[in-house]
């Protein structure tokens, strides 16, 4: 059951009224009723038996370059310098590359990982826990450039204006904890993501399923702190009499929306106490601390990795991490494959790898489904811009690979491959869609019925396509 | 005989099947069937109907076994329409007087105060801004600020302000540059539909997002005008109303031929001053002839100029100069732009060493970069250093002619002559530096610092700064000049003699000035010379890439057509949207103000009057308002008082459990609406009854405060800039709206970044909309201005008991009732216990720490509830 708790136990009563409903159906705050709109032209929650409860998604912002990362190509480094093939370049637009230009191999060295694979040795940490994750080579995307790719990943669809993949969970699923919101994003790496806050807009939906984005400095939800002046107390006392006041309003007018109103502050003062004590790291032990490679009051992936955790543990729905500075280009030592990529690889490794590790032994992993990627591949080919000596790669929207763990998902398995030289998928292609309809299956919706009638339009995060793609889970 | 409906027997052959699936042919499509006024209907208590409206509410309301609700009290009627009108509630006196004065046309001279008043304009140019998805940023990733757009608003402001018929207002914004002696105003509107968004990300295709953009124009003006939806049918015929996607891309090719194609500065654009900018550079005009007059040489002055600056020249040429080849280390990267380029780097601090390492890097000689060129390379937020030596065999002074990408720093000699943070590509003359050759070897250093993309650097060395011609004059002999080398030295030495510097200053600050004044460039429609018009193509699937067969301009055959003589293009198009044979923009029209009032349309899919859309509640009421609304000239205000004027919505809203049961979203109207404000008024209410709210019409955006972090961005370093002074206190309307990052306030209470036309805002209820009206440093400051307002008036002998009903008639417009007096001095008597106890509670909350802090504090609690009271934050 997705309400718990005191006050919704009060609502579950109100929610018997059908006046209540039809005035207020988008006014419950963070949670769905999915049995409870019959007559609603939309249809959500669950039409499948859910493999996973929550969902934490990591995106490399910029998009890494999955080919040095996961993805070893013998072939590539053999002839790494050389001329790429000239069908590579028919009727191929790049972002940045002009010419002909040549291949890159991959200039660091391989370890094996636990699952088999060989992996880059940047990532040691999380080679040892590949064993409990899917690695997917096969995906690919329609879009080359960074704001319509991730718009095209999170939304569906790669213009701005609709709801994001978290926006729909939120409101398909609602969130297990009534005093966190169902949705929130945290972001680390010093840049917002090119497509900005619409990658967790709630589009047309009601805007109570926009992302809540928790930040790392100041009130960690924005207007969350009382003002100067307030402690505890005195919000409580002035709580108090702001609901006694209400209820003589709410009697007067027999407005339902008041009586939703009275909930909702009441709901926003214990915001106030939860927010702080989930987001509250120095809470956590030394050895926690060691496992994610955290430090409390910093802004870094790994500080958003162990929230995260904490969050999920709470009840929190949809965990959404943005993590930039991965537009791994070459075109100087803060965007390339030996100095920043290094640097990113290390932020990322112990973050990751302590995730999936601290998740499975607090029995987390089996209901959170772990999502990691970028929003479109790197070239095989040294992107060299303007003669740049830096070792770099070009947008690649026809292949890349994304990492998925716990939620049902296989332990170990790699699906899908790509052609000798990383270019394009050679088995198996699983779109950005297709990806989506995937996730949507296994928290128990049907990606086709997740859907909300605008402008004349049933809308859905998958837009008019997605396959769900059952070789992906267990 | 059965005859075919009319709606039938313009469609061709093709689309009666789509029609006859989506409509049966007995009855076709209500929306589309014109305006038809019907006789009023009869009802069991024309004492309560005042007007026709009324009179089609009561027999709709009789027909489900409903009555009206009383009359909601005097105070309430007016906080009611006042808030509706002008989005700003009356004060305590406008109520005291509106309640004495007993007049039976008091109503109606209310309501006409209150629509001739710029908070109407103001309040319903809010409304508008939503359709014509106003921001002041052109969107997608980089989102770069549009920091004129605000003009556009003020024509919206203006065209309120003098009722403008809704005829106009919308020719003008669609058309405006094609009426035969279009005026500048005219040509302004047409920013409507520049408001769509500009791509300027690296690598897009211009032509992608041009197109983009005119379907945006295609599916705003049809959602905005016609209340339809045609979105589906860029790709494919609509499934459910009768659009083809041939017919999408008619209506696209009326769109298609301006000029404008996703540049990154917007062109074309328009530059008209607004009426203080044209009488500010009245008063300019009049100084700079003035100061003109005085700026006049005689000829001695000039000749002993001319000699001086002979001399210059015959040193330079006797110095020889020479340049070694450049030597580059670099790059140098830095977390950010601003670090590399006031970061000292090895070569500062140690000086150059061309042999040896520095930063990491070694010197490398680059014989390429020759003198007068520009010269490129990459490298995000990195330093390059550049160093050469000039050898000169005497002294002389020299030019350097320096151009970069993007910042720059230079040492001549060891010394630091310049450092300039900017962005910008390189060019020649960006920089001149007058400087001293020594005899021997000069050393010359910069530093080109470069953001993002391409940086680089160019250089030349010159005698002067004198131009070809002035040089050539100089090198003649004084007595062989003739008149034009004369009159070019004169106006040489005008140019530089120090004696008018300050002069020179004075007029072209008067000059800037003027320019200044001549009106922000405004992005606006222009229409392409016939010899460059498009050819416009269908899209297959909707993709620009896969064009199809030529469409010509025109529009959807379910309509009636235009006029045979009618222009195809966007004035004959804007006609015909206005035409009183159209069956849709009227009612739409109405059917959206009655929902801005109501809190609902009669339609309640106001964004969609076609088949899947809802049916009206009250298809003759909407028919009759939509042809009194074209009966009376398109007048706004006409439309409004009809409605505000009716008996219908002078209803208490307060309602039974019971009677909500009955009709649970009050569609049959029996009792007055009731709704959360928006999120502009909320903000504008709070600043009015705090006497905080700055009241100035028109204007640029402003930028009240919101939380830090919230404008952090790739690529550009615009920062939000919290006002202080009076911009801080102005209406919402005027908040800078960023379409990546509205204000955040906003946001909560349901407004959207307006990436695209806002047909319909949701109205929700949340906890975060709680903590905005909470702590928001806004709604809080505003909570302490009321608190000393109460002070101030307490200052004036009122006690507890009366500061209270102060502060009531102030935020409700009505005396509390008992229960909630004694609540409300509870809570005063607890804090004042509790800050009498914690003084630093009383100096956290009042700066300052004067007198009577701790009282003031106490009340500031007590007016922090009262502007978060459910009543304070609805409309009843």
């Amino acid at each position: 059951m997705p309400m718990q708790g005191p006050f919704y136990d009060g609502l579950a009563a109100l929610q018997a009224r059908r006046w209540f409903l039809q005035d207020s159906a988008l006014s419950l705050g963070a949670f769905a009723l999915p049995d409870l709109l019959g007559s609603d032209p939309t249809k959500r929650g669950r039409q499948i038996p859910p493999r996973a409860k929550n969902v934490i998604y990591l995106h490399m912002e910029g998009a890494p370059p999955t080919l040095d990362m996961f993805d070893r190509k013998p072939m590539l480094d053999r002839l790494s310098g050389q001329k790429c093939p000239e069908e590579f370049l028919d009727k191929e637009r790049f972002a940045f590359i002009k010419g002909h230009p040549l291949l890159l191999g991959h200039p660091h060295g391989w370890i094996r990982a636990a699952n088999g694979i060989e992996m880059c040795e940047l990532f040691p940490h999380l080679a040892q826990q590949m064993g409990e994750t899917t690695l997917v080579r096969s995906m690919f995307t329609d879009q080359f450039n960074h704001a319509p790719a991730e718009l095209l990943m999170f939304t569906g669809a790669p213009r701005p204006g609709r709801p994001s993949m978290g926006g729909w969970v939120s409101y398909g699923l609602g969130s297990e904890n009534g005093n966190l919101p169902a949705f929130v994003v945290m972001l680390s790496g010093g840049n917002l993501p090119s497509a900005g806050k619409a990658l967790w807009g709630a589009g047309f939906l009601p805007s109570v399923h926009q992302g809540c984005e928790f930040r790392s400095q100041g009130d960690p939800v924005l207007y969350l702190q009382d003002p100067a002046g307030y402690d505890r107390a005195r919000r409580e006392r002035s709580l108090r009499a702001l609901t006694d006041l209400n209820r003589a309003q709410e009697a007067r007018t027999g407005d339902p929306e008041t009586t939703a109103r009275i909930a909702q502050y009441e709901l926003a003062f214990r915001m106030q106490m939860s927010v702080p004590e989930a987001v509250d790291l120095a809470s956590e032990p030394a050895e926690v601390h060691a496992l994610y490679g955290t430090t409390p009051g910093e802004t870094s992936l790994a500080n958003n990795c162990l929230l995260a955790r904490r969050l999920i543990e709470r009840g929190v729905r949809f965990v959404q991490l943005f993590d930039s500075g991965w537009d791994i280009h070459g075109t100087n030592p803060s965007d390339d494959l030996m100095t920043q990529f290094p640097k990113k690889a290390q932020q990322l490794d112990r973050a990751l790898a302590g995730l999936l590790i601290d998740l499975k032994r607090r029995g987390l992993l089996e209901e959170t489904l772990v999502v990691w990627g970028g929003e479109f591949g790197r070239t095989p080919m040294n992107e060299e811009r303007d003669g740049s000596k830096f070792l770099g790669r070009d947008h690649h929207p026809h292949c890349y690979s994304m990492l998925l763990a716990g939620g049902g998902m296989k332990r170990g398995a790699v699906i899908g491959a790509t052609d000798e030289l990383g270019y394009r998928v050679a088995d198996n292609a699983i779109h950005v869609h297709d990806l989506q309809a995937t996730l949507l299956h296994l928290l128990g919706v049907d990606h086709e019925q997740l859907t909300w009638r605008f402008q004349g339009r049933d809308f859905r995060l998958t837009d008019v396509a997605g396959k769900v793609r059952p070789e992906l889970f267990a | 005989m059965r005859r075919t409906p009319y709606l039938l027997s313009v469609l061709s052959p093709a689309l009666v099947a789509i029609v006859a699936v989506a409509c049966p042919a007995q009855s076709p499509h209500w929306a589309y069937q014109p305006v038809q006024v019907r006789a009023v209907p009869a009802t069991a208590n024309p004492a309560w109907v005042r007007s026709p409206l009324d009179a089609w509410v009561l027999a709709a309301m009789e027909q489900n076994g409903l009555s009206p609700a009383p009359r909601t009290n005097r105070a309430a009627w007016l906080r009611r329409v006042t808030l509706d009108l002008t989005g700003v509630p009356p004060t305590p006196a406008e109520v005291a007087a509106f309640v004495a004065d007993t007049d039976v046309d008091a109503e109606a001279r209310a309501v006409d105060a209150l629509l001739a008043s710029p908070r109407c304009a103001e309040r319903w140019t809010q409304w508008w801004l939503d359709l014509a998805r106003y921001a002041d940023s052109q969107g997608y990733e980089k989102d770069a600020l549009r920091r004129t757009m605000w003009r556009y608003r003020e024509w919206v402001i203006d065209a309120f302000l003098r009722d403008l018929p809704f005829d106009e207002f919308t020719i003008d914004q669609l058309a405006g540059d094609l009426l035969p002696g279009a005026t500048d105003e005219q040509r302004l509107a047409t920013a409507f539909h520049r408001q769509t968004m500009t791509n300027t990300e690296g690598g897009t295709d211009d032509e992608e997002f041009r197109c983009a953009a005119v379907i945006d124009r295609v599916s705003t003006t049809m959602g905005v005008w016609m209340g339809t939806t045609m979105g589906c049918a860029q790709c494919h015929d609509h499934k459910y109303d009768p659009f083809s996607q041939k017919e999408f891309f008619e209506l696209f090719a009326i769109f298609d031929q301006t000029e404008d194609n996703d540049q990154p500065n917007d062109a074309p654009v328009l530059r008209v001053p607004s009426a203080r900018q044209r009488a500010t550079q009245k008063v300019l005009e009049l100084e700079l002839t003035a100061l003109r007059s005085k700026w006049q040489a005689d000829d001695v002055a000039v000749d002993r100029w001319a000699a001086t600056a002979r001399a210059g020249l015959v040193a330079f040429r006797e110095a020889r100069a020479t340049s070694s080849v450049w030597h580059v280390l670099g790059p140098i990267a830095a977390s950010d732009f601003h670090t590399a380029h006031a970061t000292a780097f090895a070569p500062e601090t140690d000086g150059v060493k061309l042999g040896a390492d520095q930063q990491g890097l070694r010197w490398r000689d680059e014989p390429g970069y020759r003198d007068g060129k520009v010269h490129t390379w990459s490298g995000d937020n990195s330093a390059f250093y550049l160093h050469r030596t000039i050898h000169a065999e005497v002294a002389a002074t020299a030019v350097l002619s320096l151009g970069s990408d993007d910042a720059i720093k230079v040492w001549w000699n060891g010394a630091e002559v310049l450092a300039k943070e900017v962005g910008r590509g390189a060019a020649a003359d960006q920089e001149l530096l007058s400087v001293a050759l020594r005899p021997g070897d000069n050393e010359l250093l910069l530093k080109i610092t470069n953001g993002g993309g391409i940086g680089g650097f160019y250089f030349d060395l010159r005698a002067s700064e004198f131009g070809r011609e002035v040089a050539q004059a100089l090198a003649m002999a004084p007595e062989a000049c003739d008149d034009h080398a004369r009159s070019l030295l004169r106006r040489e030495y005008l140019a530089r003699a120090p004696e008018f510097a300050e002069l020179r200053t004075r007029i072209a600050d008067a000059e800037k000035e003027f320019l200044a004044n001549q009106g922000d460039p405004v992005p606006v429609l222009k229409e392409l010379p016939p010899d460059k018009a498009r050819t416009t193509r269908l899209h297959l699937r909707g993709s620009f890439l896969t064009p199809g067969m030529v469409v010509q301009p025109g529009t959807p055959a379910c309509w009636p057509p235009m006029p045979a003589d009618a222009p195809r293009n966007r004035l004959g198009f804007a006609r015909w949207l206005v035409s009183r044979d159209n069956p849709l923009t009227a009612r739409v029209q109405c059917n959206r103000v009655w929902a801005e009032l109501f809190g609902a349309g009669l339609v309640t899919t106001s964004e969609d009057f076609g088949t899947q859309g809802e049916k009206p509640t009250h298809p003759e009421l909407l028919d009759w308002l939509a042809a009194d609304f074209m009966a009376h000239g398109w007048s706004f205000r006409h439309l409004l008082r009809t409605i505000v004027l009716s008996a219908t919505y002078a209803q208490d809203s307060a309602a039974s459990s019971a009677q909500r049961e009955v009709d649970p979203q009050n569609r049959w109207l029996a009792r007055g609406a009731s709704f959360r404000l928006p999120a502009e008024m909320l903000r504008d209410q709070a600043l009015a009854v705090s006497g905080l709210l700055h009241e100035q019409l028109g204007g640029p955006s402003v930028m009240p405060p919101q939380p830090d972090g919230v404008w952090m961005q790739l690529y550009s370093g615009e920062q939000w800039q919290n006002a202080n002074g009076p911009d801080r206190y102005r209406r919402a309307l005027y908040t800078f709206w960023r379409r990546t990052s509205p204000h955040p306030a906003m946001l909560v209470f349901d407004a959207q970044s307006r990436e695209a036309c806002v047909l319909k805002r949701q109205r929700t209820n949340t906890p975060l909309q709680a903590l905005v009206v909470w702590n928001d440093p806004e709604f809080h400051e505003a909570a302490l201005a009321l608190a000393e307002r109460v002070q101030s008036a307490r200052d004036a002998g009122r006690d507890d008991v009366s500061s209270v009903r102060w502060l009531w008639q102030q935020c409700l417009l009505r005396e509390p009732t008992v229960p909630e007096r004694e609540r409300v001095l509870e809570l005063l008597r607890e804090e004042r216990r509790h800050f009498a106890a914690d003084p630093a509670a009383v100096a956290a909350m009042v700066a300052g720490g004067r007198e009577g802090a701790a009282e003031l504090a106490a009340w500031a609690v007590v007016c922090g509830v009262v502007l978060n009271l459910d009543e304070f934050l609805t409309k009843r």
